[in-house]
């Protein structure tokens, strides 16, 4: 045969902004891999308390639910910021991506902020026992991801703000917001789990 | 003392003495014997292709395709499907007959029971003690136990630090021995005999070393060990034997080591009341004889490196008293 | 804008080669080669570095069966033989097995589903850095004195800081870290290869098994690996080096819940080696049939049960420690209910011998070495699974027969009969085959020979990990032939080492396609160049070797002057957009190189983890930052 059967691709985009981007899938991944950490983690709670009658043992006071409740406003604020961000890199917006960058970092650094009043509240440390040792693991886990996502986004915020916005950065920036919502939502359950489990269900004092 | 005989010794599943290890071996014999057909037969399958006489592909018109016809893939589709069926079935009445068995020789399937010893682990020995619900007659002894024949025996297993796994393979499957916790099964002899096990989770530098006998005897000469056990230790009879209570007495020996009767109150290590009437030393190590036992008190790294029992030092006039006073201790 | 299939003069198709060998060449000198990031030189070097962690674990294995071939042997005293067959375990399961199935899935899947290079091609070499500099680090223990002699699971309390002091075991438990981000980083990229990379036409019933089971390998690592996280990390280091007490049973820790965790990694750890192992052999048999497998469908069915019931068993470890009965009864179902998923592959495969045309090359005697092996561990596995049997069994040298049965002949022999089978696509040339059978008797009879005796050993007592034993228990025997087994081995394997050595030089230069294979790997040169195909393939079949080549379809339109690779869509590979990979990168390598600095810190001190965040973050900027032209044209 002469001819040949070819497939002309020419046509079709050299990227793609949304969910269908191989950057989204992999971010999705490793969203999974976290979130099997976190729920090993929150098992091994629920593990660690139905072996003992008395949570948190004497001596540990439960953690109390002012300021962590309080610090949810400026954590799913933050989404908001995503949110815009993101809809910035999907329609080529900089103004967009840089404020909703700026919303997000602010709004985290305020649920830092209150995180670490709440911390140094807290009358136990993870050498303390094990309920300690768990509780810590959960909230030392969650925030080291949270400061770690917030550099990432001031990373990519900083490259939009020097104009170096190409498809793959703005490829960045949604694929960015995907990893935020995570740690916000799987930080409900375990918000639940500490602060509320204690006092709703069983031996809690 | 008992002697064992230096010939074979057995510390075989294969060779039960025991009402949950005989109910095991047959278990496992018919396991063998069902999954072996199986491999046989799977191992057949596979191997007639290689012979020449079978031309596979060959006999299809169609093999341009690289698919053998219709009708033989629905052939395939039915032998593949029926031994996978096959398989579930049978894998099935594995699960149910070993959830039998399971249940006869844990302690759920355990007739009642008059004996309880408890056994707590440690780096690397055995501490046996027989319960009683009074206090004072809890008998305590070291790295071999005694039980009738024909009784069932309860042992509870404690350890004082890290995994350790009783196992009397002639008697019945093991059990971890597990920190802060206590772990409970039974153990039935059927007939008279010494049964020899091992500990087996692996537990630091002397795991290879950390042996037990189980010496199940009839009724009556249990009874008379078991009484025997619970009385203070055998004083001196001769001014030799009473010199070297002296020099153990005097010694860092006391430090860890308890004889019932005297100052010798120490509770970290094997206790020594009746340690001349034990077939072993250092956990099945050695044979209990005057030889082992001088060369062990001598230089027990070079017997079982890293063992936690100190070097101490005894005078070479000493030794022989020591040696003589410790095995007098029937 | 969608591409659509027409018709177009031959002469015309064929895309540019020397303006793609100019994108796809590394960049020269040293740092070129720290800066690779094309499949298929990451995959070999996975496959080098784990090869020779299977000798350094293989002279381990050797010292224990010199210690052990006679009664109180005085080669080796407690303290050396516990720290040797903690190595020897740990070495082959954490740097060979996993590592090595990575390294083969790596060169294959790209050039099976019919792209240019894995998804993420930094994180590729990334992942391969962190398991090198791992395993370097764990060996550094050798000269600093800081090798572990807890085991390759390492229990605590044993483990823990009462029981095991110094380094090692901290040592042991931050290697892990490095070869668990390495395991993720490829399971990460082979998932969003496979499902979005594939070529167009590939959908995913015509996937090639070897794919399938490397995607279900990847989904359980995603899983499994976790697990392992918080077993090293979270219980063992931080209770060894910051006090918590998770596995503190004074502190209401618990060592029973660090076997939980442990075991819930370490039972799909196995299937993660065993998985790939089952799509070489289906890949190999396919090739040696002349036919397509016997029931594909059920055996795709067959890969993705194992994958999910392989995370239903990991009790099975535990059924010595005294848990409730019910409840382990369960276990004893799952474990033996994961026997069908590996039978039904098994029948099939006889299915597939049975109608097909058989070709005994040397990876083929393989692969009937491994039905014979991995068949016969399965049955002792199905043993094992049964309570009873297992109280008597578990923690003797009856396990370590089992699993070397299932782990060398379901894993080792395939990837031997592998090794055979792609040698002429990697290098080239033409492996030797009767050099190759040679070896594989003698690997074959060496093998049964050194595990064998182990069934009788342990039934008849011998339990596991013991540095010697006394002469009347009448284990000599059983022990004696296990080491002399050994010896056999060690010479199989150095007639394999000289087979490859000899073939690389002098092996007969081998075409595309040898065997008339059915996929896609087979249509490019031997071996590939770093573009794979000069065009894409459009696939119309399950087999789209055995399609005429006058009739198979290829991609145009793609622009050679960048790495471009092609995105299709999930199910049925429908092209959807094009997809602009990134060159040769020395970032992966530096940012691999500051994690480990600040892992290592880590073992001496928490606050290393803050230095390995610091150098990450270095790291990931560099990585990222973007040039000053930032457009992509179309």
């Amino acid at each position: 045969m002469t001819q040949a059967r070819v497939l002309d691709v020419s046509s079709l985009p050299p990227y793609e902004i949304s969910n269908r981007s191989p950057l989204w899938a992999g971010q999705l991944l490793m969203c999974m891999i976290e979130g099997a950490l976190f729920v090993i983690l929150i098992a091994t709670y629920f593990y660690l308390r139905l072996g003992v009658d008395v949570w948190p043992p004497p001596g540990t006071r439960i953690p109390g639910t002012l300021i962590p409740t309080l610090a949810l406003i400026p954590l799913i604020a933050s989404c908001v910021g995503s949110w815009i961000a993101d809809e910035g890199a999907k329609s080529n917006s900089r103004g967009k991506m840089l404020w909703g960058s700026a919303i997000n970092l602010a709004m985290a650094g305020v649920f830092l902020a209150l995180r670490a009043v709440e911390w140094a509240g807290l009358n136990f440390r993870w050498n303390t026992d094990a309920h300690g040792s768990i509780v810590w693991d959960m909230l030392f886990l969650h925030t080291y991801d949270v400061v770690a996502d917030l550099l990432v986004t001031a990373v990519l915020l900083a490259i939009v703000a020097i104009g170096r916005d190409g498809p793959k950065q703005r490829i960045g920036v949604h694929v960015d917001s995907v990893l935020w919502y995570f740690l916000v939502a799987i930080w409900i359950p375990m918000y639940v789990i500490i602060y509320w489990g204690p006092r709703l269900v069983g031996a809690g004092r | 003392m008992n002697a064992f005989p230096l010939l074979l010794v057995s510390q075989s599943a294969l060779e039960p003495g025991g009402t949950n290890a005989s109910r095991i071996l047959t278990l496992g014999e018919g396991m063998v014997f069902l999954l072996g057909i199986i491999f046989v037969a799977v191992m057949i399958m596979a191997v007639i292709p290689l012979m020449r006489r079978h031309r596979g592909i060959e006999q299809e018109p169609l093999e341009r395709t690289h698919q053998p016809s219709e009708a033989t893939e629905r052939k395939l589709a039915i032998v593949v499907g029926s031994a996978a069926g096959a398989t579930v079935v049978i894998l099935l009445g594995l699960v149910a007959v070993s959830v039998v068995v399971g249940k006869s020789i844990s302690t759920a399937g355990m007739p009642s029971h008059a004996l309880t010893i408890e056994v707590t682990g440690n780096q690397w020995w055995w501490n046996v003690r027989y319960m009683n619900d009074d206090a004072s007659k809890i008998i305590v002894t070291a790295n071999e136990l005694h039980i009738p024949v024909g009784r069932p025996v309860v042992i509870r297993g404690m350890s004082n630090d890290v995994i350790h796994s009783f196992w009397i393979p002639g008697l019945q499957g093991k059990r971890d021995l597990i920190p802060s916790r206590v772990n409970t099964e039974w153990i039935q002899a059927d007939r008279p005999g010494n049964f020899r096990g091992q500990c087996a989770e692996f537990c630091g530098l002397q795991h290879a070393h950390m042996a037990m006998w189980v010496v199940a005897e009839p009724e009556d000469k249990f009874d008379a060990w078991f009484a025997h056990q619970g009385q203070d230790a055998v004083p001196p009879a001769t001014e030799e034997l009473q010199r070297g209570q002296q020099v153990f007495l005097n010694s860092a020996c006391i430090l860890c080591h308890h004889i019932q009767g005297t100052e010798a109150a120490g509770q970290v290590a094997p206790d020594l009341t009746h340690f001349g009437s034990r077939m072993t030393i250092a956990a099945g190590t050695l044979q209990n004889n005057k030889g082992n036992l001088a060369g062990w008190i001598a230089d027990p790294q070079g017997i079982k490196p890293g063992t936690k029992m100190a070097t101490v030092p005894v005078k070479s006039e000493d030794m022989q008293p020591l040696i003589d006073y410790l095995e007098s201790l029937q | 804008m969608s591409a659509v299939l027409t018709e177009i003069p031959r002469e015309t198709k064929t895309a540019d080669r020397d303006a793609l060998s100019r994108v796809w060449r590394p960049r020269p000198g040293f740092t070129g080669w720290l800066s690779v990031t094309t499949h298929q030189q990451i995959g070999l070097r996975y496959i080098k570095t784990a090869f020779f962690f299977l000798l350094l674990g293989g002279v381990e294995a050797l010292l224990m069966r010199l210690q052990l071939a006679f009664p109180n042997n005085t080669l080796l005293g407690p303290f050396r033989y516990n720290q040797i067959f903690t190595m020897h375990g740990t070495t082959m399961m954490f740097l060979f097995a996993v590592p090595m199935m990575e390294g083969v899935g790596v060169c294959l899947v790209p050039l099976m589903v019919g792209t240019r290079n894995v998804a993420f091609p930094r994180l590729n070499a990334f992942g391969y850095w962190m398991y090198l500099m791992g395993g370097i680090f764990f060996y550094s223990g050798v000269f600093t004195g800081s090798v572990t002699a807890a085991g390759w699971f390492a229990y605590t309390p044993l483990s823990g800081p009462q029981y095991s002091v110094g380094k090692g075991v901290d040592y042991w438990a931050q290697m892990i870290t490095f070869t668990e981000i390495s395991a993720l980083c490829v399971a990460v990229e082979l998932i969003v290869t496979i499902l979005r990379m594939r070529a167009p036409g590939m959908s995913l019933n015509r996937l090639p098994l070897f794919c399938w089971s490397m995607l279900v390998q990847s989904a359980m690592i995603i899983f499994a690996m976790p697990a392992i996280v918080m077993a090293s990390n979270f219980f063992l280091l931080n209770d060894r080096t910051i006090g918590t007490h998770l596995a503190n049973p004074a502190e209401g820790g618990d060592p029973i819940l660090y076997q939980h965790i442990f075991w819930f990694f370490g039972h799909p750890e196995v299937y993660i080696i065993f998985l790939p192992a089952l799509g070489m052999v289906s890949m190999i048999l396919e090739a040696n049939t002349r036919r397509g497998i016997f029931g594909y469908p059920a055996v795709v069915l067959s890969l993705v049960g194992n994958g999910f019931v392989a995370f239903g068993l990991w009790v099975h470890h535990m059924f010595a420690t005294g848990l409730p009965q019910l409840g382990e009864a369960y276990f004893t179902a799952a474990s033996m209910m994961i026997a069908i998923t590996s039978g039904v592959q098994i029948f099939c495969w006889i299915a597939t011998i049975w109608t097909g045309r058989l070709r005994m090359t040397a990876a083929m005697h393989f692969v009937f070495g491994f039905l014979f092996i991995f068949v016969l561990g399965g049955m002792t596995g199905v043993m094992l699974a049964s309570i009873p049997l297992d109280l008597q069994a578990h923690d003797t040298y009856f396990v370590v027969a089992h699993f070397h049965y299932v782990l060398i002949g379901g894993a080792l022999f395939p990837l031997f009969g592998a090794f055979h089978h792609w040698f002429s696509k990697f290098t080239g040339r033409m492996i030797d085959e009767r050099l190759g059978r040679i070896s594989f008797w003698i690997l074959f009879v060496g093998f049964n020979l050194t595990f064998f005796p182990m069934h009788l050993a342990g039934v008849n007592g011998m339990p596991r990990r013991v540095y010697t034993y006394p002469p009347e228990m009448g284990w000599q025997t059983d022990n004696l032939l296990s080491s002399i087994g050994a010896l056999m081995i060690a010479i199989g394997g150095a007639v394999f080492i000289a087979n490859a050595l000899k073939s690389l030089r002098a092996g007969r230069v081998a075409d595309a396609d040898p065997w008339d294979s059915s996929t896609l790997e087979w249509a490019v040169p031997s071996p590939p160049p770093a573009w794979n195909f000069d065009n894409l393939p459009v696939v119309s079949s399950r087999y789209p070797l055995w399609i005429d080549p006058e009739e198979r379809a290829c991609v145009v339109g793609m622009r050679d002057d960048r790495r471009e690779v092609l995105t299709t869509t999930v199910l049925d590979a429908a092209p959807h957009h094009r997809y602009v990979l990134p060159a040769s990168s020395i970032w992966p390598f530096l940012t691999a190189v500051g994690l480990t600095i600040g892992l290592i810190c880590a073992v001496f001190a928490f606050s290393g983890y803050w230095l390995a965040s610091l150098l990450g973050l270095i790291g990931f900027i560099g990585w990222f930052w973007p040039p000053r032209h930032v457009e992509v044209e179309p």
